[in-house]
């Protein structure tokens, strides 16, 4: 077969090899931004899918990461700006404030990550953006702004006013001063 | 932790970055959806490919796993595509059609006596960005605007082509367009396709047109409408009489692709458009 085929085929081998090592870390960050197993495995596939129309320029880019994120958080984005009412998981009415049962129980750990997870649900999506790429992501404050295509300053604000809200919540205060996960 | 890198945390930060952690290990993993991300990503392209002119169409999907399909003939048999057939390519912008396209007739009928035809323009590939931004100008003259209009570079080395669509006494106007590279040449049983009202002044009414490409190998297209008839668009070789009517697939001067149109009986409506063997 000609040239082409094979340039098509090491493109799919490449884009392939991406897909599969980034997957994980991409569903982690989109869990926590969507705070739900189906809105995140979405999330990741409409944004890989997205990646693979501009794989030939993505692929050979010297940050694919980079592209990657900005358009995860764009489609996050988006989805929040079409859809002004939340609708993450967990669910419920309890609220926000959770009993926090003794540590070390398996039961209890899950009930902790639900209510960090609710608690990141609460907070407005840029906030919450901002939190999760500096906090799990562990980008800087400047590549945060690159991903989430705003200032420093907005960043800043962003992820200070979401920590910030995160400490208020008693329960997770509380998990804190237990010193997280054990 | 490099959020420390920029301003003063505290260990409750840190601490927030752990239970982050933490929380994200509640997710399933799974096996990352590898061909449904290809499905989805030709779907895109196809959807911008139509979009950028037409923004009433109803684009399919491409069907099969794309990324690994050969080029095949009827009987399954792996081909050589034409455009590797080719014994060599012109040397300047005129010979390679940059500055005017090949316009090429994939369709024409008459409609409660209004005449109508398909054509499309494939503009040759600019080989430097100052081609590309004389190009951009020829089609500017023709009301021909590609998708990455401000970007002259984003046509170096694709074929740009636009498909219009006249009817009765109307102006031609454009239903769809894109730029290809030599890499997004169909093959197997790729499709992609849009889908519009015959009369442009009806956009609300049935969706009878169905114009697409298809690999140069296809033999049959299979247009499906939504009561389960269907109507197959059959290979003609290039330069075939256009018969009024008649449904066909016939290759595109300039195109490494061939092209088809499906036209439904009236009251009939688009449901789908799939390369079939027959």
């Amino acid at each position: 077969m000609g040239d082409r085929k094979q340039a098509r085929e090491a493109q799919d081998d490449g884009f392939q090899s991406f897909v599969i090592g980034r997957w994980p870390r991409l569903m982690r960050t989109a869990f926590l931004l969507t705070g739900e197993q189906h809105a995140a495995e979405d999330l990741v596939q409409s944004t890989l899918e997205q990646t693979f129309v501009a794989w030939r320029k993505v692929g050979s880019a010297d940050d694919p990461e980079a592209y990657v994120r900005r358009v995860m958080i764009n489609a996050h984005a988006r989805k929040h700006r079409r859809r002004l009412k939340e609708f993450l998981a967990p669910r419920d009415d309890s609220g926000l404030v959770r009993e926090i049962a003794d540590t070390g129980d398996r039961i209890a750990q899950a009930e902790d990550r639900s209510a960090l997870l609710e608690a990141l649900a609460q907070l407005p999506p840029r906030q919450r953006e901002a939190v999760v790429l500096r906090y799990w992501e562990d980008l800087t404050e400047t590549q945060t702004a690159q991903a989430m295509g705003c200032s420093v300053g907005a960043v800043k604000s962003n992820a200070a006013k979401g920590i910030a809200k995160l400490r208020a919540i008693p329960g997770l205060a509380e998990m804190v001063t237990q010193g997280g996960r054990q | 932790m490099s959020a420390d890198r920029e301003t003063n945390q505290t260990m409750t930060d840190r601490d927030i970055a752990l239970l982050l952690a933490d929380a994200a290990d509640e997710v399933e993993i799974g096996i990352a959806p590898y061909q449904a991300v290809i499905r989805g990503g030709r779907r895109r392209r196809a959807r911008r490919w139509a979009l950028a002119t037409a923004a009433a169409l109803v684009i399919t999907g491409t069907s099969g796993t794309l990324a690994l399909a050969g080029l095949r003939d009827g009987n399954g048999i792996e081909v050589s595509p034409a455009v590797t057939q080719k014994a060599t390519v012109p040397s300047t912008p005129e010979q390679r059609h940059v500055y005017v396209p090949q316009e090429t007739m994939l369709a024409a009928g008459t409609e409660q006596g209004e005449e109508w035809y398909i054509t499309v323009d494939v503009w040759g590939a600019p080989l430097t960005k100052a081609e590309a931004e004389a190009q951009l100008k020829a089609m500017a003259g023709r009301h021909e605007e590609p998708w990455d209009k401000d970007r002259a570079s984003a046509l170096v080395g694709k074929i740009t082509y636009f498909v219009r669509r006249a009817f009765g006494s109307g102006e031609p106007g454009l239903l769809m367009g894109d730029s290809a590279a030599k890499e997004d040449t169909m093959a197997g049983t790729d499709l992609k396709s849009g889908a519009t009202s015959l009369d442009p002044k009806k956009t609300d009414g049935p969706q009878r047109l169905v114009v697409g490409q298809v690999a140069s190998t296809a033999q049959a297209v299979t247009c499906t409408w939504k009561d389960g008839s269907s109507t197959v668009a059959r290979k003609v070789a290039a330069g075939a009489d256009v018969n009024s009517g008649e449904a066909t697939i016939r290759p595109a001067a300039g195109s490494p692709d061939s092209w088809f149109v499906c036209v439904a009986p009236a009251g009939k409506t688009y449901e789908s458009a799939e390369v079939t063997t027959d």
